[in-house]
């Protein structure tokens, strides 16, 4: 593995530490801005099968 | 979700539910890093109908119903969120629902599944996402071996245990 990629690998594993030691009530936040991201992309056109386009 | 447990608390007040605890990814996101999902898996403990052995989630499902809440498949919608209340139904889970943490959300007393019931019942159910949720769990460092291992011989899940050590674990040996 390179260290450009040893580097990055480290900066994810870290921001997931930062996040795990929010307050969970901010975290619940968190989950709720992911949780209306998902609905967006679930629902957009490009995610709909072509029959459905019509 | 405030409004969502504090609904739930209501019930739990007018005695619909009984203990209840929080599990799945909401619960996970206590100990990690928060992940993407669309309910909240609440468990809880429920009075067995009189004359009945049976459990039943009606009272649940009526007294949301008179308060206007709608069902959207297996789930009630409670503000924001749809809900599926999952009752008890062995004894890892009732143990899950008995030794939940109090914590709270927004000044809103609640409960949540200990980290390590949370993987044993993830174990237990043995989807992908469970299993990914095992994996995140042990690589954030947040679990008690000596716990975790004590629910696993308990609820007799450890040569599930062994099973999922040798597929996902392997390479880290």
């Amino acid at each position: 593995m390179t260290e450009w990629m040893r580097a990055i690998l480290e900066s994810k594993r870290e921001r997931r530490r930062q996040l795990s030691a929010l307050p969970f009530s901010e975290k619940v936040k968190l989950l709720e801005k992911l949780r209306d991201r998902s609905l967006a992309i679930a629902n957009s056109p490009l995610r709909r099968r072509p029959h459905q386009l019509g | 979700m405030k409004a969502t447990l504090e609904v739930i608390s209501q019930m739990q007040v007018d005695g619909v539910i009984g203990q209840y605890a929080i599990g799945g990814a909401v619960g996970a996101t206590f100990y990690l890093e928060p992940s993407a999902t669309l309910d909240i898996d609440v468990f809880v403990s429920l009075p067995k109908a009189p004359g009945s052995s049976l459990i039943t989630l009606s009272p649940i499902y009526d007294y949301l119903k008179a308060r206007g809440y709608k069902t959207q498949g297996e789930y009630m919608v409670i503000g924001d969120w749809p809900v599926q209340f999952l009752p008890t139904g062995d004894a890892l889970a009732e143990e899950a629902v008995a030794q939940a943490v109090e914590t709270e959300v927004e000044g809103v007393r609640t409960w949540v599944m200990t980290a390590e019931h949370l993987v044993a019942l993830a174990l237990q159910t043995g989807r992908s996402k469970d299993n990914n949720r095992i994996l995140q769990f042990i690589e954030s460092g947040t679990l008690d071996a000596d716990k975790l291992d004590a629910i696993l011989a308990r609820h007799g899940l450890l040569e599930k245990w062994e099973q999922f050590g040798h597929k996902f674990l392997e390479d880290k040996k």
